[in-house]
């Protein structure tokens, strides 16, 4: 019917017994299902054509209550079955979802919307919940019951057999057209409905404007306006769905009709048949044509289910593809210490993508303890090679090496033991002030400790001001912060872990003075016992390195000192001309 | 049920369609009840061997009927849906025009984006309330009151034997569907909005995570966050199944006691066997119609919450005060004077501003500068009357703020904020938002000062500027007030996209525009304010500093110290 997607047929092979069990069970519905139209049409004669005593009839009454009492419990095991499916499967492919987040290398982190992945991981994923909890057992159902319906009916009465065989595959039929007639164009106004939350968001975005130009009202007749035609164009879609649904419909009760026709003949004008007989598959008639119509709409919220896993898929393999590049490295101490390791880069290429943005870089030598600023252009590429060197990016080519020994051998928890990367949009996690700190040392820190880098971070006078000091909760849903602080927390992450190679990129606003100084202050205090590689938007910060990088277009121009290069390099000497230039404008 | 007022005063708009819609679902009920029951009667009849000219008027009638309740059904359809959309299309703007009055107040700063997507999807979520809601039990009433006194004309004990399923049907089986229900929903959704931040805080900070390894315990954090996620959904979804089941089962049960009721009372002598095939196939079929009822409290709550939600967020609405009538002096510039002024956001730990005093000289020209966060933009909400301040006055002239009519002192102003408004339409329709009459030249000639020479004013504009750059949306935003009248300019960070050299010829030219207008302009860089009369420094809420360009500098204070900062910045574009 429909091509299974990998995900599927994966999970499916290691759920052999629950789907031999889904099938057994649905047998045995099929069996109920015709034991309690066989014993239903027995009472009914019995007691009205036979006219036996209601005692007689008792058993038979006994045995019908009993089969119900089978048949609803076999349904209900049935969905069970596709609970337990459904829960294992969802558990599954989510892990490994949030697996291949967790195990993903930066560059492929930071690409995409966020909100587009926490979509899959969350939305996508419940989605495809009704392909295992109703599309599979519906759909065992459906494959299984009909046909012993149908064995029964023409063992009892073979013609009105052939008419159910005549008119049953027009409901597939008229099923897969009503879907495929309106499931594109369906999915295309599910997209526009999207498309008009997104306008109605953006309305109440804009409100503060719209409400100053006193435009609010007529954006409110510009809502109803769209938001009507939009009902109109559906409706449209809607109504060719329901023409069909009602020729379905028309065919169901035209099969019913012929039927119901064709019994009173036989019972009437050719007395070839028992009332028995006739009850029996006027009651098993309904029956069958209901499954074949819950097999159209598990069919539907299965090939929704199935979009949804292709999302799920698409996720899984871009992060296979890089996870799988990525040896994994031996734990190996690479010489690390206390002590700044040497740095060096080997005639590195990196590319985020083809035709996009690249970087290639010569030959590096970075001594333990230096200084280094990265200066250029925005877009120069000074972070990424910044990245490179942190190992958050993996090189197309070349290597950067660190005490002699390749960075990709370097097993990566040791490797950012001795590393702080302080960002400029550092990210303040929820929890209390002392555990985002504390998040520096990636291991049980006292609290003194966590006080002690507070202070040296200058962040003591803001704890002050708190009721609950370090206990204050803080990120998403506590206390925000302002930008001087955060970058201030950053900082104390950083007296805590002692590191011995700093990254730095330094923030390109204007911060409070506070922040400013400390800035200056601390990241010197830091830097005292470490490799220092700046992104720098300072003159001050560059004037301060031992050593300049000065970037343009992906490549490195020039290095040394800043006197150096303020002679040799005319684009420097531009560079920092330019920051001065604007007081005399 | 309070709640559900907004709902209902909706739904009664719709009354048409929703009188069409309970018919045609009425009708096909009913259609289903008498098909059934024909075809039952039908095959009983057969045992008496009726003349043949009665059986092809009863098969007649099987099939009539059954097209009957497929015409029925898709009427039913098509008017229960464009019901549904039409509702949904006046909760929308209802609510929109029920949020106006509230805005800013009610739209944190920060959370704002959250807030309003929530608010998108709960109206999403109210338009099931109709179909599966407050639908459904109509229809299953009416039908099941017709059939019980079809059924009754018959044997009066089948027709209570009936009212008696139908009250199980309809209260039992879904309270046992709710007991527990209620708590479980919850869960589910806590633990699934628990999973999303912790989800959302991972991908944001990742790279710090990274950095601090702290990803492998992430994840394993997440993964049983996951797990207990999916345990949570498995429980509720099995409560739903266990109702639909006992809903089934109720069916069988009263079919069941149908037939033995029936055999009961056709031995006593007082129903003729010959209905009793007939009564069995209406006992399915009626309460097959109200299968709806099983899942109806789950969608019920759901509506409810969302509801619920939607009105606490515009309960405000309906204690606005009347505006008072006060008006700013047309065709003057005013002075302002804040004495005292403090505010603090409505989520916030700390006041945005603190004790905030200062006098602008109706005719001055004002710049506030400070760093992110220290209260600025926040001034400039006050005197819109945007907000309101909790202590402190703001006084135009010597009239108070409280005395003004926003509206009027909105008319009065010429204001730019950090995010302006663009709506699709040509760059013509953006720049005359009022009914405004001005040339194309003059258009033209506003163009041009704004350093936008080559747009047309038949260009278009996409949905929110998504075409333009920011500079362009700045550049256009300023042109929008350059046509404006007011004597009063409040700016934000206006120009914070534009080269230096452009911004300086901007500014130039809406200097000359506002010579003799009070002007506030809110600056992000220090430099070209060589010419403003007076420069507020700020810092945490506060008012810091306050002179002339060359005042500060001379002080060497906290102005000087950041313009030394600024100094040292390099391609400070």
């Amino acid at each position: 019917m429909k091509r299974r997607t990998g995900l599927i047929s994966e999970y499916m092979s290691t759920q052999r017994k629950r789907r031999a069990l889904l099938a057994g069970f649905s047998l045995a519905l099929g069996a109920a299902i015709t034991c309690q139209a066989v014993l239903l049409a027995e009472a009914v004669n019995k007691i009205f054509v036979e006219r036996v005593s209601v005692s007689s009839a008792a058993v038979i009454l006994g045995l019908l209550l009993a089969v119900m009492a089978a048949r609803t419990l076999l349904s209900y095991g049935n969905g069970l079955i596709g609970l337990h499916m459904a829960a294992d499967a969802m558990a599954t492919m989510r892990a490994r979802v949030l697996r291949k987040m967790t195990q993903a290398s930066v560059p492929s982190s930071l690409r995409g919307q966020t909100g587009s992945k926490v979509s899959v991981a969350l939305d996508a994923v419940d989605e495809a919940d009704s392909y295992f909890s109703q599309y599979m057992p519906r759909m065992m159902e459906a494959a299984v019951i009909p046909v012993l319906i149908l064995i029964v009916i023409f063992t009892q009465h073979s013609n009105s057999g052939w008419i159910l065989l005549c008119t049953a595959p027009f409901i597939p039929v008229f099923m897969i057209l009503v879907g495929l007639q309106t499931k594109n164009k369906a999915e295309e106004k599910f997209a526009q409905l999207a498309g008009f939350s997104g306008t109605f968001l953006d309305s109440l975005q804009g409100l503060v404007s719209l409400k100053l130009f006193g435009l609010a009202r007529r954006q409110q007749q510009e809502i109803e306006r769209s938001s009507l035609g939009y009902r109109d164009a559906t409706m449209g879609i809607l109504r060719i769905a329901f023409t069909n649904t009602f020729m379905l419909e028309s065919i169901v009760m035209l099969g019913l009709g012929i039927i119901a026709l064709e019994l009173a003949l036989q019972l009437l004008v050719f007395k070839s048949l028992s009332f028995h007989t006739a009850f029996l598959i006027l009651l098993l008639v309904p029956e069958f044509f209901n499954l074949l119509k819950n097999t159209g709409t598990a069919f539907h919220s299965g090939r929704t289910s199935m979009g949804a896993l292709r999302k799920v898929e698409e996720m899984l393999a871009e992060a296979t593809e890089e996870s799988a590049a990525a040896e994994q490295p031996e734990a190996y101490e690479g010489g690390l210490h206390r002590m700044p390791p040497t740095i060096e880069l080997r005639n590195i290429r990196f590319q985020y993508a083809p035709g996009m943005f690249g970087l290639s870089v010569g030959s590096l030598s970075i001594q333990p303890g230096e200084q280094i600023a990265i200066a250029g252009k925005s877009g120069a590429g000074k972070t990424t090679l910044l990245h490179l060197i942190a190992g958050l990016l993996k090189p197309a080519a070349g290597e950067v090496l660190v005490n002699g020994r390749q960075q990709t051998q370097i097993e990566e928890t040791s490797w950012f033991e001795h590393v702080s990367y302080i960002t400029q949009h550092p990210y303040i996690f929820a929890g209390t002030l002392a555990d985002n700190i504390a998040l520096g040392a990636g291991r049980n820190v006292s609290r003194a400790e966590v006080v002690q880098a507070a202070e040296a971070a200058g962040l003591a006078s803001v704890v002050a001001e708190l009721e609950q000091g370090y206990d204050t909760l803080v990120g998403e849903g506590g206390r925000g912060l302002s930008g001087g602080e955060k970058q201030r927390l950053a900082l104390a992450r950083a007296f805590l872990k002692h590191p011995s190679v700093i990254l730095f990129d330094e923030p390109t606003v204007g911060l409070d003075l506070h922040t400013e100084r400390i800035l200056q202050r601390s990241i010197a205090e830091l830097a005292g016992q470490a490799t220092m590689i700046t992104v720098a938007h300072r003159l001050y910060t560059i004037r301060q390195a031992d050593r300049i990088l000065f970037m343009d277009k992906g490549e490195i121009l020039d290095c040394g000192s800043h006197d150096e290069l303020l002679e040799r390099l005319p684009q420097y000497a531009e560079m920092v001309k330019a920051g001065k230039g604007e007081q005399h404008e | 049920m309070n709640e559900l007022a907004i709902l209902t005063k909706a739904m009664l708009q719709e009354r048409k369609d929703i009188v069409m819609a309970i018919l045609g679902g009425f009708i096909a009920g009913i259609a289903g009840v008498c098909l059934f029951a024909t075809s039952g009667y039908l095959i009983s009849q057969t045992v008496f061997a009726p003349p043949l000219y009665s059986l092809i008027v009863l098969t007649s009638l099987v099939k009539i009927l059954g097209l009957v309740r497929a015409a029925a059904r898709y009427a039913e359809r098509l008017y229960t849906h464009r019901a549904t959309f039409s509702m949904l299309s006046r909760l929308r703007t209802a609510f929109f025009a029920k949020l106006v009055p509230l805005t800013p107040g009610v739209l944190n700063q920060k959370r704002s984006g959250d807030l309003l997507s929530r608010i998108v999807g709960d109206i999403e979520s109210l338009q099931h309330y109709f179909l599966r809601v407050a639908y459904p039990p109509v229809i299953v009433v009416m039908v099941f009151l017709a059939t019980v006194l079809f059924t009754s004309a018959f044997s009066i004990w089948i027709a209570c034997l009936f009212i008696l399923g139908m009250l199980a049907a309809a209260f039992v089986v879904p309270a046992i569907v709710m007991l527990g229900q209620r708590k479980n929903h919850g869960r589910v959704r806590e633990q699934r909005s628990a999973l999303s931040t912790e989800v959302t805080e991972l991908l944001y900070g990742f790279r710090d995570l990274k950095v601090y390894g702290q990803l492998q315990q992430r994840g394993e954090q997440l993964e049983s966050a996951s797990a207990a996620l999916t345990a949570e959904q498995q429980a509720a979804a099995r409560h739903l199944l266990r109702g639909q089941s006992l809903h089934v089962f109720v069916t069988f049960l009263i079919s069941w006691s149908v037939l033995t009721l029936g055999a009961l009372l056709i031995v006593e002598g007082s129903l003729a066997g010959v209905f009793l095939a007939m009564l069995v196939m209406i006992s399915q079929t009626v309460f097959e119609e109200a299968a709806a009822l099983a899942t109806l409290p789950a969608y019920k709550q759901d509506s409810e919450h969302a509801a619920k939600r939607l009105e606490e967020t515009v309960r405000a609405a309906d204690v606005l005060a009347e505006q008072p009538s006060g008006k700013l002096p047309a065709g003057q510039a005013v002075s302002i004077e804040l004495s005292g002024v403090s505010f603090q956001y409505e989520d916030e730990w700390r006041p945005a501003l603190k004790d905030v005093s200062l006098h602008i000289p109706s005719g001055s020209k004002t710049a506030i500068v400070g760093p992110s966060g220290s209260g600025k933009t926040t001034i400039l909400e006050l005197l819109l009357k945007l907000r309101t301040p909790a202590e402190g006055q703001i006084r135009f002239n010597t009239t108070s703020i409280q005395e003004l009519d926003e509206a009027g002192l909105w008319q009065a102003a010429n204001v730019v904020l950090q995010h302006s408004h663009f709506f699709r339409g040509t760059l013509r329709d953006n720049l005359l938002l009022k009914e405004e009459a001005h040339s194309d030249e003059a258009l033209s000639a506003i163009l041009n000062k704004v350093q936008l020479p080559d747009k047309l004013l038949d260009d278009m504009v996409y949905e929110k500027g998504e075409n333009l750059s920011e500079g362009e949306k700045q550049r256009l935003a300023l042109a929008r007030v350059m046509l404006r009248t007011g004597r009063l300019w409040l700016l934000d960070e206006p120009t914070s996209s534009l080269d230096y050299i452009t911004e300086q010829r901007v500014l130039r030219h809406l200097l000359a525009q506002a010579a003799d207008d009070t002007l506030i302009l809110i600056s992000h860089r220090l430099t070209g304010l060589e010419a403003m009369d007076q420069i507020l420094v700020m810092d945490h809420g506060q008012v810091i500093e306050a002179g002339s360009y060359s005042d500060l500098m001379k002080q060497k204070g906290y102005f000087y110290e950041m313009k030394q900062i600024e100094l040292q910045m390099i391609e400070g574009s």
